[in-house]
């Protein structure tokens, strides 16, 4: 049980430790979960009319927000043929005692940059087909990550929810009259180009357990975020705590965040009415 | 965009109300865990969580008052709450907000229960489409009702308004955007208080009696749902699935 | 006494319950004479007084309660002892030796009585009362369901006990220490105990809580 003292701190029972630790050792958890299972997962989509893309996402406890805006702005100078889009995160204070009100954090920031480089290096979406003139105006995505309830792990439903919403996104289209922009009344929903989704694994006692919760978050050794793409790729690692990770596991970690990303990839798509680009 | 009809000569609005008809309304109790009281509210289109903690210690201690608890809110809009997006952080407008509604609850929670402590409310806006303010008040109060915070009644809020010369009843964005005036009110039923009152817009003093009358109604009917969703949550038989 | 409820229905703040503002009990309050509910909880009239039993109120450590609690600092004159969310008392023993010998760390889980409450802080007391827990699953539920958990005389935590086979220290300030056999064992008292905390208000529920912990039992942890 881990009872909060205040704002970060944390103070976890002794024998909480010890429990979690033991129960693992026989391969079980306290949620009756086995080590390699997922909490339950639900993806519910186009939510906020306001956002162009939105996705509430809950696993287990965890309960996350998403909402996509889209602006029309200038292209990068080095990219003129591309859009562009930008992640922030914020652990709003309503979803756990331990966050704060004021501008995100070190575990905020660190979120938004996490997901970012999943959706970045995962190749998520082709920025080329953001581009309205090229070198002079294409769409920028705002993709802002709320927290609203915290049981453990945000950082795999938030990566979902991202996804979510943009797979679900409703561009507004635009054309040129006489030299200027004009927005129509048309939409059009992006294709997905690939399917990057993250794990967090935990080590306890050289015993792994995935997707933890939040008892369990405070007493692992360590804990790491793998994301991979559907082709086998691994896209984003991040170790998240302190704490040393002995090289000898990592062959075994990889392999499982294979296992469970190609099981949440499953349940995106059978949850998500997604469009993805067809194979080349 | 030029201003747009806001009520045709049969009293009919933007969304097919009535002058006097709020929006559909809904009310959920409880629906965040990690608080120690939640809510959730939609009046129309806009969407409202709030959620409680405490009464819990102050930190650092030398800011606590010793004869009652301290009351902090904080109101609070995603980016993607609203048609041009709003940049992470707090606005002035929510700055303002956050004291009005602090100061509306005060009124109420029974403060001196708890001395030493501080209560945290946040409310935070999913969608807006007018009226967030009253929206987050309403279901700030539900959230301190759940919390088991003793206070002395539920508040209710509701915002009136003038469109193309007539009063309405809960204001959307539309009607907000591009319409006279916008009153937002908040009151304790039980003793016919006004605990939070602003106007942006002007009024005859002739039609204020008029406004005040219809944000009542509106009260009531909203006090009477808050009543609804709370009782919803306590009712004898078994909810949800085992 | 003329009332303007029925026995335990579920009244809201504001509620107006009764005229007699001098027979006026907790979670209640007085204005010109009239007594209306604070909470959200079940109104009743309790030593001739009306009072609001509410769901989610506020826990009060009385003196003689057993409470379970976290040590949060050693020091030399004692211990620091967080009690729940938002709770913490003190356990003060002068002798500088006794505290050191009683061994205890951060995170020691302990069961202790309330010796002094009031709006200076929570006084706990040091003796042979109190123990400390060497293994088990602590958990919390909200302080206001602990009397609903631990049923008439004791009906309801017996029963779970009972059937689950586990040893389970209830605090009243809503921390339990539960302690069995085998981990399904332990999960089915926990989530018994979980379900007495999200259904107090029902009924029927020794019977519902009764078939859960059959069910996991029987049917395995999933």
């Amino acid at each position: 049980m881990t009872l909060p003292l205040h704002s970060k701190k944390d103070l976890t029972a002794r024998i909480m430790q010890e429990k979690i630790y033991s129960l693992l050792q026989q391969g079980k958890r306290l949620d009756g979960r086995g080590p390699r299972d997922l909490r339950p997962l639900t993806i519910q989509t186009n939510l906020v009319e306001k956002a162009e893309g939105s996705a509430l996402v809950t696993m287990g406890g965890t309960k996350i927000l998403t909402g996509i805006k889209v602006e029309v702005g200038t292209p990068y100078s080095d990219r003129p043929d591309e859009g562009s889009f930008a992640v922030n995160a914020e652990l709003l204070p309503l979803a756990s005692t331990t966050f704060e009100p004021g501008p995100p954090d070190e575990r905020g920031v660190e979120l938004a940059r996490v997901v970012d480089r999943s959706l970045r290096e995962g190749k998520a979406i082709d920025l080329k087909k953001l581009c309205i003139v090229e070198g002079e105006k294409a769409y920028i995505l705002f993709i802002d990550i709320y927290v609203l309830d915290y049981d453990g792990n945000y950082y795999d439903p938030a990566l979902i929810s991202a996804m979510a919403a943009l797979a679900t996104l409703k561009i507004p289209k635009y054309r040129v009259v006489d030299g200027k922009l004009e927005k129509t009344d048309e939409y059009f929903t992006p294709e997905l180009t690939a399917l990057p989704f993250s794990v967090m694994i935990g080590v306890l006692g050289e015993k792994f357990l995935v997707d933890p919760q939040i008892d369990e978050e405070r007493v692992l050794d360590v804990s790491l975020i793998i994301g991979t793409d559907e082709k086998g790729n691994v896209v984003s690692i991040q170790k998240n705590s302190p704490g040393p990770v002995p090289i000898n596991l990592m062959d075994e970690i990889i392999e499982i965040a294979w296992e469970k990303t190609q099981e949440i990839r499953k349940k995106f798509l059978e949850m998500v009415p997604a469009k993805l680009a067809s194979k080349q | 965009m030029s201003k747009p009809k806001l009520i045709t000569e049969d009293g009919i609005r933007t969304d097919g109300r009535r002058f006097d008809e709020l929006r559909p309304i809904k009310m959920e109790v409880g629906v965040l865990d990690k608080s120690d009281g939640s809510a959730y509210v939609e009046f129309g289109k806009t969407r409202v969580f709030a959620a409680v903690f405490g009464p819990r210690e102050v930190h650092p201690r030398h800011l606590s008052l010793p004869d009652r608890a301290i009351l902090n809110c904080r109101y609070h809009m995603t980016s993607f709450s609203v048609e041009e997006r709003k940049p992470l952080g707090m606005t002035r407008r929510e700055v303002e907000l956050s004291k009005v509604i602090r100061e509306a609850l005060e009124t109420v929670v029974f403060l001196e229960e708890f001395p030493r402590t501080c209560i945290d409310i946040y409310i935070e806006v999913v969608q807006a489409d007018g009226g967030t303010r009253t929206t987050g008040l309403t279901a700030a109060s539900l959230a301190l009702a759940d919390a088991g915070i003793p206070m002395a009644d539920l508040i209710a809020a509701v915002a009136v308004g003038k469109v193309d010369g007539q009063l309405v009843l809960d204001l959307n964005d539309i009607e907000d955007k591009y319409g006279e005036a916008d009153m937002p009110i908040a009151m304790a039923p039980r003793f016919d208080s006004i605990v939070l009152l602003q106007l942006n817009g002007r009024i005859s003093k002739d039609e204020f009696p008029k406004a005040l009358a219809l944000a009542k109604k509106g009260i009531m009917e909203i006090y009477k749902l808050q009543r609804e969703a709370l009782k919803r949550k306590y009712s004898a038989t078994p909810q949800g699935g085992m | 006494m003329p009332v303007y409820f029925s026995d335990h229905e579920v009244v809201l703040p504001g509620q107006l319950l009764s005229d007699n503002g001098k027979r006026s009990g907790e979670g209640t309050y007085v204005v010109d004479g009239k007594v209306y509910a604070a909470q959200v909880g079940l109104a009743t009239i309790r030593n001739n007084r009306v009072c609001v039993i509410a769901f989610k109120g506020a826990y009060r450590p009385q003196v003689g309660d057993e409470v379970i609690g976290v040590i949060s600092d050693v020091k030399p004159n004692g211990f620091d002892v967080v009690l729940g969310k938002h709770l913490t008392g003190v356990i003060r023993i002068p002798d500088r030796r006794k505290v050191q010998n009683l061994g205890l760390r951060v995170g020691d889980v302990i069961s202790a009585r309330v010796k002094e409450s009031s709006l200076r802080g929570i006084i706990l007391e040091h003796t042979r009362r109190m123990r400390r827990f060497d293994k088990g699953l602590l958990i919390s539920i909200h302080p206001a369901k602990i009397p609903r958990l631990i049923g008439r005389r004791g009906s309801m935590i017996n029963m779970i006990k009972r059937m689950t086979g586990c040893r389970i220290v209830v605090g009243r300030n809503g921390l339990i220490v539960i302690s069995g056999p085998s981990p399904a064992q332990e999960f089915a008292a926990v989530t018994a105990i979980k379900e007495v905390e999200r259904e107090a208000h029902t009924q029927g529920l020794t019977e519902r809580v009764g078939k859960l912990i059959n069910s996991i039992l029987k049917g395995g942890v999933r």
